[in-house]
């Protein structure tokens, strides 16, 4: 089941009102970031330091160390890491008006509750994009979950950065990306237990995820 | 020199290459002509005593080896008696892929190994060059000896074998596949005569198809399975009380199935097929060696199907042909079961063997001499045997190598043409990248055969760039994708994942719901979603009534759930129905009057049309519009009931597309043409279609058709049930293209042969891609289930979809508008 998970429509329709998307990641397109009109600069520092090491962890302990490829665990060891990470790493590199971004302690636990809150949407979206509908249900929302507390850190920065969408969705993208081509090994018939949904997806989710945010502040 | 005839030149050469490469690929099978003698020792022989007299073959399709000794599965409680106390001796039976029953018959009458043309010939039906009317065979050398052969059943046997073969025969059509009791019905009515009057008949043949039809509709596990069982049960245990010593019963299945009911392939349960000789003079005699610990039936479950002693299905071509003391047929290459030496001497027992060996020799071509033992003999023929079986197919590597090179300057000039004529645009990268995606898959026998997932995957991916691309455009790339997804829920496709609960067979638990959706989908969607103006929606009003009636008819006829309410409907449209004794026949019997006028009357309302769009009349018209209601309803006609609605969903989302095309590509031809020939496949494997054989759909090829039909006309219309959603997107497409470029006559060829680049670009890569694996893979485990199917589907897409559809019937629509 290719499978993809995607947020850009729902962030189009609530935020373009309030904000011209398109124009906004055209100039991002052009490297214009810092020629804004309409507020401060917003960017995450190209720097090593945002390499989320703890992730490739999480994938070594799935693969390698899980029985039976226990994605619930994995959510649960998943939660705090993403946390701790946003707080030292991603903030600690993300420029808010020529300024590191202070961390805002109360902006996690919401961060944290909208990510909880995108999972029904976000595994509507799967479910568009191919999962099955009547059965495996709750696996499908495990996969959403794992998605979007992997994009924890970019919906932080949205709301910590006046919900400048735009800067943050290659993030989403990345994610979906990795989910997106991961599915390729779904309809091998090698009968092996990591081909069961959603494993293949949750690897790819969060290699596209460890992809993202190491080379996402370069392009 | 126009691109058009550039065009046309290297799509003539395409098709001339791949035409070159599947004749090299699949030779008609050369064979030993003339009938067999004994080889060994010919005058001893002669005077050797057939063991038994007459022969009762009861053949019952796609009997699994597990369905009769399998503790869990089997019902077959007296041929598990018989087993114990050696009255039966049960083997499993490997049966050669490719399993279906053609091949499979060929194989249990002459010996040899089936070809892969076999299979499709299954399909294809009416062909002399499949008959066995030259080949030597079993029935052969029992009409050689002026023994009598009556037979029942599956009419396959008389497709094969020459009516004078049969002394007595009633043939039993197997095209209605969800009809469980009348088939067999059919057969076991003759058995009372038949056992009454046994000196009037030497070999009896059974063929009974009702367990293959109930695995088809409901898989292996059907609840309909165990009933069946205990009746075929009951038909050999009629058998046996009535038959004395020197008879030989022998029950086989001709295939086995897999799980869901489907065979075709080499999966084990799809090989695995029983077979049991059943004969009270077995009981005088030991027991095969792994019968004698076994109490069958056998509680535990065996992962591969094998249950009790393996053998080779063909073997019981030598074993039945020793046991009645007949030359062994000549192109054989079975081994005689060795349990069954016991029922000779020990001296006509190595006579027996020596003649075996030496006629499988004379096969292989090679000399034959004489070893040790009787064991060290069978071994060595059973080495023969493997080898034999695995280059059972001669390739003919010139016409291999021929059609290859040509179509790789088709592929070479396609792309040239391509790169001159086409924009260089992200939908060119994208159709690139689809060719090749697909292209690569082509290696991998989990790819071809899950090949729609590739579709899907493509067309989200498609649906995501076109969101990158106008994140503005969400609400018509939202409704698209819920369109598609639906699609995507309809039906299983593959082999690996199956859905209990897709759209089609919700529909079918429900059919209330889905006649309403039906009856919406073929009057009333024109109404509410076509911007048409009311006139033509009212002319095509009584063909889209006839359309749905004769659905409707269909369905009522062939045992399916309709509502009450559309029943009542049908008695009191079709003439002569309510008030008949037997309102089902009456209408059965109404079905092809009803069809033909179904077609006429397409076809007059096209040409009315035609004439109309002379007139122009209405005015600013063009022809694909007046005429794109008529196809898609013949279309419907050709679709199962329970896949009609998909059409209402692709009229749904075909002006979403159309939409998007206009405002994201700036309605480049490619882009559309991309998307065109994704969803052509994408619905095609949607519709239930797969890559293997067995899911080739003949339920609407007989429309229309009588008894005494013509291959041709059934050909074209399987090929038109079978593809109909790829048909309607082809045509979809072509109607977007010409409403946007509006009589742009002085280049409208140009035009057209613009449009149908990308697809011939698509076929060129594929092409050259499957051709190769076809040819590197030659000697792959899954050649004949997987790869040579997906070559004869590929050759079907090419002549159908891309020279018939996207080449003549557009070619034709565009010279007349």
């Amino acid at each position: 089941m290719p499978v993809k998970t995607r947020r850009l429509p729902k962030k189009s329709v609530s935020f373009s009102d309030e904000e011209t998307l398109t124009t906004r990641s055209r100039q991002m397109g052009d490297k214009k970031r810092n020629a804004s009109h309409d507020g401060p600069p917003i960017y995450v520092k190209p720097t090593i330091k945002t390499v989320p090491l703890h992730l490739l962890a999480l994938l070594y302990y799935y693969i390698k160390l899980s029985q039976d490829f226990d994605a619930r665990t994995l959510l649960y060891m998943l939660i705090p890491l993403q946390l701790i990470y946003v707080a030292l790493q991603f903030n600690a590199n993300t420029i808010y008006g020529n300024k590191i971004s202070k961390l805002r302690w109360s902006l996690l636990p919401i961060s944290f509750a909208a990510a909880l809150v995108l999972t029904v949407p976000c595994m509507l979206i799967i479910i568009l994009l191919g999962a099955p509908i009547s059965m495996l249900l709750k696996e499908t929302w495990l996969l959403a979950a794992h998605c979007c507390i992997l994009t924890l850190p970019a919906v932080y920065s949205i709301f910590k950065c006046n919900f400048k969408v735009g800067i943050f969705k290659k993030y989403f993208i990345a994610v979906a990306i990795g989910c997106w081509i991961s599915c390729v090994v779904i309809p091998l018939d090698w009968d092996r237990d990591w081909q069961n949904w959603p494993t293949p997806l949750v690897v790819g989710a969060y290699l596209g995820a460890f992809v993202g945010y190491s080379i996402g502040p370069y392009v | 020199m126009g691109i058009l005839s550039k065009t046309i030149g290297l799509l003539a050469l395409q098709i001339v290459a791949i035409l070159t490469f599947s004749a090299g690929f699949f030779p008609q099978k050369s064979f030993l002509k003339g009938d067999a003698q004994f080889l060994h020792l010919p005058e001893e022989q002669q005077d050797v005593q057939p063991r038994f007299e007459k022969l009762v073959l009861v053949v019952i399709d796609a009997l699994r080896a597990d369905y009769l000794f399998q503790d869990e599965m089997s019902q077959f409680s007296f041929v598990h008696g018989l087993l114990n106390d050696g009255h039966a001796w049960g083997y499993t039976a490997y049966s050669n892929p490719p399993t279906v029953t053609l091949p499979r018959l060929k194989g249990i009458t002459t010996g040899s190994t089936p070809n892969f043309l076999d299979a499709i010939l299954n399909v294809a039906g009416e062909d002399s060059s499949s008959s066995l009317e030259e080949q030597d065979s079993l029935l052969r050398q029992f009409r050689i000896k002026q023994k009598t052969i009556n037979f029942f059943g599956d009419e396959t046997w008389l497709k094969l074998f020459p009516r004078h073969f049969f002394d007595v025969v009633d043939g039993t059509n197997s095209f209605f596949v969800s009809d469980f009791e009348e088939v067999d019905y059919n057969v076991t009515r003759h058995l009372p005569r038949q056992l009454a009057s046994q000196e009037s008949w030497d070999v009896m043949i059974l063929h009974y198809l009702g367990l293959d039809h109930i695995g088809h509709k409901g898989g292996a596990f059907s609840t309909f399975m165990r009933p069946k069982h205990r009746e075929m049960d009951a038909v050999i245990e009629q058998i046996y009380n009535s038959v004395d010593d020197n008879t030989l019963i022998c029950v086989m299945g001709d295939h086995g199935m897999n799980d869901m009911g489907n065979h075709g392939g080499s999966s084990a349960g799809e090989t695995s097929s029983a077979m049991a000789f059943i004969s009270k003079k077995l009981a005088g005699f030991s027991k095969p060696v792994a019968q004698r610990t076994e109490h069958i039936p056998i509680k535990a479950k065996s992962e591969d199907y094998k249950y009790l002693t393996k053998v080779n299905q063909i073997d019981f071509v030598p074993t039945v042909a020793t046991l009645f003391n007949l030359p062994i047929p000549k192109n054989n290459i079975g081994v005689l079961i060795p349990d069954f030496l016991r029922l000779f001497s020990s001296h006509e027992a190595h006579i027996k063997v020596m003649d075996n060996f030496e006629q499988i020799s004379s096969v292989a071509g090679q000399p034959c001499k004489e070893l040790g033992s009787t064991d060290a003999h069978i071994a060595m023929m059973r080495d023969i045997q493997a080898r034999l079986a695995k280059t059972a197919t001669k390739y003919d590597y010139k016409l291999l190598g021929i059609g290859f090179t040509l179509l790789a300057f088709a592929t070479f000039g396609v792309s040239k043409v391509c790169l001159e004529s086409l924009q260089i645009s992200v939908s060119f990268l994208i159709l690139i990248v689809v060719c090749f995606l697909l292209s690569l898959s082509t290696f991998g026998s989990s790819f071809v055969e899950e090949e729609h997932q590739l579709w899907w995957w493509a067309s989200v991916g498609f649906a995501l760039i076109s969101l990158a691309k106008a994140p503005r455009q969400t609400g018509s790339i939202f409704l698209a994708s819920v369109g598609l997804r639906f699609i995507r829920g309809w039906n299983n496709s593959g082999q690996k994942y199956i859905y209990e609960h897709t759209t089609s067979e919700l529909l079918k638990t429900h059919s209330e719901w889905q006649w309403i959706l039906n009856v919406f989908t073929i009057l009333g969607s024109s109404l509410v979603l076509r911007q048409q103006p009311t006139s033509s929606i009212l002319a095509d009003f009584p063909l889209s009534a006839l359309c749905l009636v004769y659905k409707a008819s269909w369905s009522v006829a062939n045992g399916e759930n309709v509502p009450l309410w559309l029943q009542k409907v049908v008695s009191n449209i079709v003439p002569g129905v309510a008030n008949d004794l037997n309102p089902t026949e009456v209408l059965k019997s109404q079905l092809v009057p009803m069809a033909r006028i179904f077609f006429s009357w397409a076809i007059a309302q096209v040409f009315i049309e035609l004439m109309a769009h002379k007139r122009e009349w209405p005015r600013r018209r063009t022809l694909i519009e007046r005429i794109h209601p008529i196809i898609t309803l013949i279309l419907i006609f050709q679709t199962p009931s329970t896949n009609i609605p998909q059409f209402l969903v692709f009229q749904i989302i075909a002006p979403q597309i159309e939409s998007l095309w206009h405002q994201l590509s700036d309605s480049n031809v490619t882009a559309l043409m991309t998307v065109g020939l994704i969803l052509q496949h994408l619905t095609f494997f949607q519709f239930g279609g797969t890559n293997s054989i067995a899911t080739v759909s003949l339920t609407n090829a007989y429309n229309g058709v009588s008894e005494n039909y013509s291959i041709h006309a059934v050909g074209f219309l399987m090929c038109l049930s079978n593809f109909a959603p790829s048909i309607y997107w082809s045509t979809t497409c072509l109607k977007m293209l010409l409403q946007r470029q509006p009589r742009v006559v002085p280049k409208k060829w140009q035009f057209f042969a613009i449009s149908r680049l990308p697809a011939l670009f698509f076929y060129c890569i594929f092409g050259c891609f499957l051709l190769g694996s076809c040819f590197i893979l030659r000697y792959h485990l899954f050649i004949w289930s997987v790869f040579s199917p997906k070559l004869c589907y590929y050759v079907s897409w090419n002549l159908f979809m891309n020279v018939v559809i996207g080449w003549t019937l557009e070619a034709v629509i565009i010279a007349m508008s």
